[in-house]
């Protein structure tokens, strides 16, 4: 696993209600309990990690928080991408 | 009718509102019938880097003319738009100012924020410009006491004044605490709702963390909804006592007639079922009314993923059958969402819909929501006598606030 997977799943384990639970890239966020505000805190912390902007809207159905590994996915595209981050 | 051992009967004697497609209820209601939308690119300040810049912002208030007190026209906008609103309610009441009987009247307004331009500006103040002094009157035009405040030295109120605070049912919980307060014999007249003035650069910033505002518009119970937009502005009724009212030959308006007030106990962000279904049911008791009865439902509507499916279940589960054929509309999707001030400001809408007889449109409707499966009048309002109409309010953490309107009595 790679340094951003490694960090992302830090994040993720300390916004879960079970943190000894097993996550890996195939996880599904749903499994990992993750509801209501507990994602827009996961993505700012992810944001706040890797000096980046996610931008996400939490009325549509985001495809690329469905698993662990998409996210890490997501993220490897926009630090690609990405200059200076914009504050969310 | 109403006449169910509850205590007084209460009149609606006065309304006043600012808002995005208004000030005033003139402006406001020929914007309602025509399906206008306040909604549109934020002016009122640099956006900077905002990636949300749309928002309902109130543009043809004029402090010079809105603001009847020198104390008021130094108050942060929040102040400002609730006291014009109670001004105009006051006037149309046609009660003697100041107050005859002051020590038998509260002033009950709140605020979602209070004064969050005065706070931004304050901070940056102090933060930025490193200045040695704020102007003295800071702290008085952030708190959110403050616009009940005005509207007691305003008017000679001298007897419960305070504001509510609940996010998005701070107006509605204001009416009606105002209400129990008339019922139960300890007031004759109130001034009551809220103002709202929360559309700041630092406001956006915090509503852009929670990811659930649109980019595009507020689009309840639409498909295409993907969010909600800010609004600002103020909604106050006058209540009073039905005897005293008739005593002074004052125009009735309407009656309050129910209110509800429930907690889901759920989450701080996404709204349950249940809550809002107790609301509703506790407002038709309260009214003494079946749900048949009513004959409007002015919805809270916000145009967020889970507030409409939400409360399209909870209104079918109170109305049963009768939920297919109740017209329901979000007028939200014209004025936007103006936090605290919304349940007020629909307030108004329900009362002025039930003298004309007329449905307001849900605007800005393409096609159905998935599960959103009511008539929500899309597009188009309608001609329609409405006897009773009920106002829904469902603010975060779970807080419900319903009212039922009733014409005014014979």
């Amino acid at each position: 696993m790679d340094d951003v997977a490694e960090k992302i799943i830090v994040i993720l384990r300390k916004n879960m209600r079970d943190q000894s639970k097993e996550v890996t890239l195939d996880t599904k966020l749903t499994d990992l309990e993750i509801e209501s505000l507990d994602l827009a805190v996961i993505v700012f912390d992810i944001e706040d990690t890797f000096g980046i902007q996610i931008p996400y809207n939490a009325n549509e159905e985001v495809q690329d928080f469905a698993t662990v590994g998409s996210v890490v996915e997501r993220v490897k595209a926009v630090l690609a991408g990405s200059q200076a981050s914009n504050p969310a | 009718m109403a006449q169910n051992g509850k205590g007084r009967r209460v009149a609606i004697t006065g309304m006043g509102v600012v808002s995005p497609i208004g000030t005033g209820k003139e402006k406001f209601w020929a914007a309602i019938k025509q399906g206008e939308c306040g909604v549109g690119p934020i002016q009122g300040f640099p956006l900077q880097d905002l990636y949300i810049t749309i928002g309902g912002e109130v543009r043809d208030f004029d402090p010079k003319i809105h603001c009847k007190s020198k104390a008021v026209s130094l108050a942060d906008r929040y102040s400002q738009y609730a006291a014009a609103a109670a001004d105009e309610a006051i006037r149309q009441s046609g009660l003697e100012v100041p107050f005859q009987n002051g020590e038998r009247a509260a002033s009950i307004v709140g605020s979602g924020a209070g004064g969050l331009a005065t706070m931004d500006k304050a901070y940056e103040d102090i933060f930025v410009h490193k200045k040695k002094a704020l102007h003295p009157l800071t702290l008085l035009r952030i708190i959110g006491s403050s616009a009940a405040a005005h509207v007691s030295i305003d008017y000679g109120i001298k007897g419960p004044v305070f504001g509510t605070v609940s996010a998005c049912s701070t107006a509605a919980h204001a009416i009606g605490l105002a209400f129990q307060l008339i019922r139960g014999g300890a007031v004759d007249v109130a001034v009551a709702g809220a103002g709202e003035a929360a559309i700041t650069y630092g406001a956006m910033r915090a509503w852009q963390a929670m990811r659930v505002l649109s980019p595009e518009g507020c689009f309840p119970f639409s498909k295409r909804r993907n969010g909600t937009v800010l609004g600002e502005g103020a909604g106050i009724l006058v209540l009073e006592d039905l005897e005293h009212a008739r005593a002074r030959g004052a125009t009735v308006l309407a009656e309050l007639c129910g209110f509800g007030m429930t907690s889901d106990a759920s989450d701080m962000v996404n709204p349950d079922v249940e809550g809002p279904t107790r609301a509703m049911r506790i407002a038709l008791a309260d009214a003494g009314l079946s749900p048949s009865g009513i004959d409007y439902l002015n919805a809270h509507g916000t145009a967020t993923a889970a507030n409409d499916i939400n409360e399209t279940r909870a209104i079918k589960a109170v109305f049963g059958e009768h939920a297919n054929r109740l017209p329901i509309s979000s007028t939200k999707s014209m004025h936007g969402h103006c936090l605290g001030a919304g349940g007020g400001i629909e307030a108004v809408v329900c009362i002025q819909a039930m003298l004309e007889g007329f449905v307001p449109a849900t605007i800005g409707f393409d096609e159905p929501g998935t599960g959103c499966d009511l008539d929500y009048t899309p597009n188009e309002g309608r001609n329609r006598e409405i006897g009773y109409a009920m106002s829904n309010s469902f603010a975060f953490g779970g807080l419900n606030a319903v009212l039922i309107f009733g014409p005014a009595p014979k």
